[in-house]
């Protein structure tokens, strides 16, 4: 039995020309914030044939189109989604994001297209997309428990005292990737 | 450990545009970088003008992977315009290096063949080439790989080409495609680094991401990822060596552990040459592991000595010795059965 072979593409959008903008915000909540909701699918889909069209031309725009390419799931909250595209164009593909430096909307803003996972499944990719999301809100709470600590160093002096306050207190930094948690599991129950 | 040797460093670079980039880098997963600092036309006393990184850490103990420990190096790029170039390229470092890393980057065919034949390796350990830059030559294998077994490494910043896509001269991404196509069939793939040369934040990408970049213009994804981290550690290595250690050779790897510590050692070496010892009895024993029982005889075959002795003096060793082999008769036994 003979079958399509496909990949699919794990990507975040980055947001790293904002580092330090705000202060008081960890970077990794900064690096990964929400995407504008602007950025439908089908705008998405728009850019990456361009950026191809770009780079490749007519010949990259041809075996896209012959590839099926695809937006299985795009979650503005997160700045996440996962592409589907046949195996023999995906490096042209993954290609195309490297070289597209901002959200494909009008006015969009300077960010970073990063392939997270590729895999020839879909249950992996949900899979690695947990296990991202997951990751990511272990940093942020690490950043934002070691900023929690620093403040409370800086009132109490008592190294001692410091510590269990710190053990006591919970990190008070509610992060938006648990909706994209949510969503990720949703999908993958479809 | 991922390595990025290039992160482009000019006098107008403020210092919070650098700090998002290292930031931003190390969040990508880089896990050492290079601040990179282009002179042309070298003068005779250069300077360091790059600016001091608070956490810098040199090669010897590598950074932990940690985002935040991510080690600065820093990198000096010498370009020659002049006909003169072995004058522009110094024969010899200043003594107290300014730079950890010195690379050259050579624009004519002459400064090419120059760089890969003739520059020592104590001079300068990479030839990062200007991809974007129209050669009037091809790349020949000769001359490469003269390069790459001399110990230097060739430098490819995708930076170039991402920049090049927003500036006005549509070739210029071309141009850095065709030259990298070329250099990687004249070098099969072989000492390429890979770094970024990223003038701006936006300008950085994964790791994966470059890989994958490369892997579609002909460099193998194993290559492309011994660019990023074997080919560009050596390079940190050996210049770290060949600033740190007696003329490149001899370096201090670790100071000698304090008299407590070494007691313990050395008893810890005893008890691993007594089984080495038995080892070699039964197996017959080659010429080395008899010597080193042997060793170990003079220090804890007879049961007069003290065990953890570290610090015996030869001539003690001999005396003992020689009451061991006075009471050989009845000692030896004893031993083998034990």
């Amino acid at each position: 039995m003979v079958r399509i072979k496909e990949r699919y593409l794990l990507v975040n959008i980055l947001y790293p020309s904002e580092i330090g903008v705000k202060p008081g915000v960890p970077d990794v909540v900064v690096i990964n914030q929400p995407t504008t909701d602007k950025l439908t699918p089908q705008a998405l889909l728009r850019g990456i044939r361009a950026e191809v069209g770009d780079t490749f031309g007519d010949f990259g725009s041809g075996a896209l189109e012959g590839g099926g390419l695809q937006v299985k799931y795009l979650s503005n909250a997160t700045s996440t989604f996962i592409l589907r595209i046949t195996r023999a164009q995906y490096r042209m593909l993954w290609t195309a994001l490297t070289f597209m430096d901002h959200v494909p909307v009008r006015d969009g803003k300077p960010c970073t297209f990063r392939v997270v996972h590729v895999s020839g499944t879909i249950r992996k990719v949900e899979e690695a997309a947990i296990r991202h999301a997951r990751n990511l809100m272990f940093a942020v709470k690490d950043q934002a428990g070691e900023k929690d600590k620093a403040a409370l160093e800086a009132m109490f002096s008592q190294a001692k005292r410091m510590r269990q306050a710190a053990a006591v207190m919970p990190t008070p930094l509610n992060v938006e990737d648990d909706s994209g948690d949510e969503d990720m599991v949703d999908i993958s129950d479809d | 450990m991922l390595y990025d040797l290039n992160i482009a460093w000019l006098p107008s670079t403020t210092q919070s545009e650098l700090t998002q980039t290292l930031k931003f880098s190390a969040s990508l997963g880089y896990n050492a970088v290079a601040l990179n600092h282009l002179i042309e036309n070298v003068p005779p006393q250069p300077k360091n003008p790059l600016p001091a990184s608070p956490p810098r850490r040199r090669s010897r103990n590598p950074p932990k992977p940690r985002p935040e420990a991510t080690a600065t190096t820093t990198k000096a790029k010498m370009r020659n315009k002049n006909k003169a170039r072995r004058r522009t390229i110094p024969r010899s470092l200043p003594s107290p290096p300014l730079y950890d890393i010195v690379a050259v980057r050579p624009t004519t065919e002459k400064e090419f063949s120059h760089a890969c034949q003739e520059v020592r390796i104590e001079v300068a350990s990479l030839i990062s080439l200007d991809l974007t830059q129209r050669f009037p030559f091809h790349f020949r294998p000769k001359p490469c790989m003269a390069a790459v077994s001399r110990g230097l490494r060739f430098e490819v910043c995708y930076g170039q080409t991402l920049r090049a896509g927003a500036s006005s001269d549509p070739r210029t991404r071309a141009t850095w495609i065709g030259n990298l196509m070329e250099l990687v069939r004249a070098t099969r793939g072989r000492g390429i680094v890979i770094s970024s040369e990223a003038r701006r934040v936006t300008e950085l990408r994964g790791p994966a991401d470059v890989v994958n970049l490369l892997a579609v213009w002909g460099l193998a994804a194993d290559k492309g990822m011994e660019g990023l981290g074997v080919n560009a550690r050596g390079v940190v290595v050996n210049e770290g060596i060949n600033r740190r250690g007696y003329r490149g050779v001899v370096d201090i790897v670790q100071v000698a552990a304090r008299d407590d510590e070494e007691g313990d050692k050395m008893e810890g070496v005893e008890t691993a040459g007594e089984a080495q010892k038995g080892k070699a009895a039964a197996a017959g024993g080659n010429g080395k592991k008899r010597k080193g029982g042997a060793n170990e005889g003079r220090g804890s075959g007879n049961g007069n000595a003290p065990p953890a002795d570290g610090t015996m003096s030869k001539r003690q060793a001999k005396k003992l010795k020689k009451l061991a082999m006075e009471e050989s008769g009845a000692t030896t036994p004893e031993e083998n059965k034990s």
